[in-house]
């Protein structure tokens, strides 16, 4: 019995030691970088280099941190990101010879541009534009009866619609925020004129829309490039040759029916990728039900080791908290803290600390596990009648047996029921560990919100949602088992 | 008083073995406080309070709520540590370190029992002499000696506390006092919980138990006749201080504060408007 729990663990932990030499590489949640990803995988296979894929890590600040901490070796990038989010003290405008300099102190080198420039356009229906007239941005100017829709982010930023509004003097009145996604919708159906999109959008075609023309140079450039680690050019001077010879070789219209054919038509970034390169796509060759058992077992290993380790810690930190008052309070109010922090930021925290993988998805579970357990220990030990731990203390027994014996037997089915929480909701949680890369049921429902596709969403929603039932069912039980009779009983008068 | 007849059966345990060596007759008082005071706050639950115990005697403390009474008992066990003054256990002062062994030998029961809710009656009574290292069967065999001592049902030993009567809660109580034969007992209250006819028959059953176990007796009780029927000395306590130490005698024939008389006047005229 013994045995076969070993090697239960072993089994859940083995995975993470196997860590493979080979190269690298990440891409953000969106389509057109695990495009990029994948052909960039599928180039250096030609070349002959063991690569690794991460998809769908996240967003920028996870795939930069990640890189820079070597958990990553390569991924794409766009030049306008560089020079706006990440990089400080670098002027807007600098070009790739100018980043390169400024990358390299930091142990990162950069290609040349891909050979596509995706950034912010404002598009509007082609026939709606023909008719107006419109073709350059500074042509808005005189039609101030037209309706902006734009994505929440491009309303907020200072690079997106303030500054357009102010170096085009755009008069709009009519301007709100929208989800990207829907936004496309509204344009087709009228509801707005305008919106905002990023040049490569594969439904531009799709929805026959005209960009316009950034007559006065006010969006900055994003020309895509792969940014790698330096280091590779000794560890694997082939896979940086192999990213070197994509450079120039991804127009705008290529990469804008790449992202069609996985977006509207349902293809693999595989296959696309691979029919870009040319080559034969590396099937995944694994079903549906061997994926969702390997999912499974990813998912448990998140819950067992993050939940495990926060019953060691939150427990005895409880005890404490209920012994020493004001300590207690720190205690509690700090847990507390640690529940306020979004998940993503939580993750993106835990990278310098534990890479990018299983093992900080684990420690951000461990952490959203503490506060749930940490005061319901808290509440079952200080809720036992002062009597009642007075007589403990009057028979004469030392504290640790009154502990032992007496105060933690009494608080033991509100200890459970805390666990029971922590464990429900690590369950959730667990599927955001798929942004950093810690698989899981997340990893579908990741792919599925990209890629609007409901069915794939599900094949990660449903399996979270019965393992939290299996979860919630079990702790019931245990409870039933380990809560004393006595404890169950109505007291006769 | 009719139940004598029960401890007819019961086999006397050993007398306590002496403990100190008497050095001076300052060894025969079990307990002693010299000008002990506690306050909570702005309430002195003791003032200046100075008394003797000494081994063997039997004492019961009176007074109403808030009167001090329940703290004084708490003090001598070290459950609180008084501001001024000093505890004295069999002709020492009390020290930090001894509180443990003196809990030891010293039976404390409290109103409702303050039995523990996730065990048996018998996990009840083996917490401490389990950790002490008896074998199952001393306890069990000295568990079922104290049933006997105090009319548990048998069967009572594997029941869960919730499933026991007021009654039968207080018996357990008392008897998770006995349970390593110590030499004194402090009783809180012990019979506050319980209706008239049940409170009546215990308070004959632990008078009996007293007098045959001959140990120094401590109770606490708002009720001066449940205080004269257990003890001959009295000791009423009003706003944390001693104000008569004497015999029922003494309070009723010389009372030494008019408010000794109201005491002692208002539960007499209760105890006496129902023969």
């Amino acid at each position: 019995m013994k045995r076969r729990w070993l090697a239960m663990a072993a089994m859940l932990l083995l995975p993470m030691w196997t860590h493979a030499a080979p190269v690298r590489l990440g891409s953000k949640q969106f389509t057109e970088s695990v495009i990029l990803g994948e052909v960039a995988r599928l180039a250096a296979r030609q070349a002959g280099v063991q690569t690794v894929h991460q998809r769908e890590l996240g967003g920028t600040a996870i795939l930069w941190s990640a890189l820079q901490h070597g958990d990553i070796d390569a991924y794409p990038e766009y030049t306008g990101t560089l020079t706006h989010e990440l990089l400080k003290n670098v002027p807007p405008e600098a070009d790739i010879p100018k980043l390169r300099a400024v990358l390299k102190p930091l142990g990162i080198g950069i290609t040349d541009s891909l050979g596509f420039n995706d950034t912010y356009a404002i598009g509007m229906r082609a026939d709606r534009a023909a008719q107006l007239g419109i073709k350059r941005l500074s042509d808005l100017v005189s039609h101030t009866q037209l309706r902006f829709g734009f994505s929440n982010e491009f309303m907020a930023r200072s690079d997106g619609w303030p500054g357009l509004r102010q170096r085009y003097g755009l008069p709009q009145m009519q301007v709100r925020g929208l989800d990207h996604v829907l936004s496309y919708h509204a344009l087709a159906s009228d509801a707005v004129d305008a919106i905002d999109l990023y040049s490569t959008d594969a439904e531009i075609p799709y929805y026959h829309l005209r960009t316009l023309d950034d007559d006065r140079h006010y969006f900055p450039h994003y020309d895509a490039v792969y940014v790698y680690r330096l280091d590779l050019e000794q560890r694997s001077p082939a896979f940086v040759d192999s990213l070197k010879k994509l450079t120039g070789r991804i127009g705008a219209d290529a990469m804008r029916q790449m992202n069609a054919m996985v977006k509207l038509h349902g293809e693999k970034e595989t296959v696309v990728a691979a029919g870009f390169l040319g080559v034969q796509p590396d099937g995944d060759g694994v079903g549906r039900w061997t994926r969702l058992w390997l999912r499974t077992l990813e998912h448990l290993r998140l819950v067992l080791i993050s939940l495990t380790a926060a019953v060691l810690i939150a427990i005895p930190l409880g005890v404490f908290a209920a012994r020493a008052k004001r300590l207690g309070h720190l205690v509690m109010a700090l847990s507390g803290v640690l529940q306020t922090i979004p998940s993503l930021a939580m993750f993106v925290f835990m990278i310098p600390f534990f890479g990018i993988g299983t093992w900080p998805a684990i420690a951000a579970l461990f952490l959203y596990s503490l506060l749930p357990i940490v005061r319901n220990t808290y509440a079952g030990l200080t809720g036992i009648p002062p009597d009642l731990r007075e007589s403990a203390a009057a028979l004469g027994l030392p504290r640790g047996v009154r502990l032992r014996r007496v105060e933690l037997p009494m608080a033991m089915r509100a200890i459970l029921a805390g666990i029971k929480t922590a464990a429900v909701i690590n369950v959730g949680t667990a599927t955001l560990g798929a942004l950093i890369g810690a698989g899981g049921y997340g990893q579908p429902i990741v792919t599925g919100i990209r890629l609007d596709d409901t069915g794939l969403i599900l094949e990660g929603a449903i399996p979270a949602a019965c393992m939290a039932l299996v979860v919630q069912g079990l702790f019931e039980g245990v409870e039933r088992w380990l809560t004393p009779r006595g404890m169950r009983l109505e007291a006769r008068q | 008083m009719t139940v004598r007849w029960a401890y007819a059966r019961f086999k006397p345990p050993p007398p306590p073995r002496p403990r100190m060596p008497s050095i001076s007759n300052a060894a025969s008082e079990a307990f002693e406080l010299r000008g002990v005071s506690k306050r909570y706050g702005n309430i002195a639950a003791l003032s200046e309070v100075s008394l003797r115990f000494p081994a063997g005697s039997k004492t019961a403390l009176i007074g109403s709520s808030g009167s001090g009474k329940s703290t004084l008992l708490r003090v001598l066990l070290g459950l609180e540590w008084p501001d001024l003054g000093e505890i004295r256990v069999d002709g020492a002062a009390l020290e930090r370190t001894q509180v443990l062994a003196l809990r030891r030998r010293v039976g404390y029961v409290i109103q409702e029992g303050g039995l523990f809710p996730h065990l048996t009656v018998l996990g009840n009574l083996a917490l401490l002499p389990h950790h002490l290292g008896w074998s199952r069967e001393r306890i069990r065999q000295r568990a079922e000696e104290l049933a006997a001592l105090t009319h548990l049902p048998p069967g009572a030993l594997e029941r869960y506390p919730a499933e026991l009567s007021g009654g039968q809660r207080q018996r357990v109580a008392l008897m998770r006092g006995l349970m390593l034969d110590p030499g004194a007992l402090l009783l809180d209250e012990p019979l506050g919980a319980l209706d008239p006819i049940v409170r009546h028959e215990l308070q004959d059953e632990l008078r009996a138990i007293f007098d045959q176990l001959g140990k120094t007796v401590i109770v606490v009780t708002h009720d001066i006749a449940e205080a004269a029927w257990f003890a001959d000395r009295l000791v009423l306590m009003r706003n944390g201080k001693v104000v008569q130490d004497g015999r029922l005698d003494d309070l009723l024939q010389r009372p030494a504060d008019p408010f000794v008389t109201r005491f002692v006047g208002a539960q007499r005229t209760l105890q006496g408007a129902s023969p």
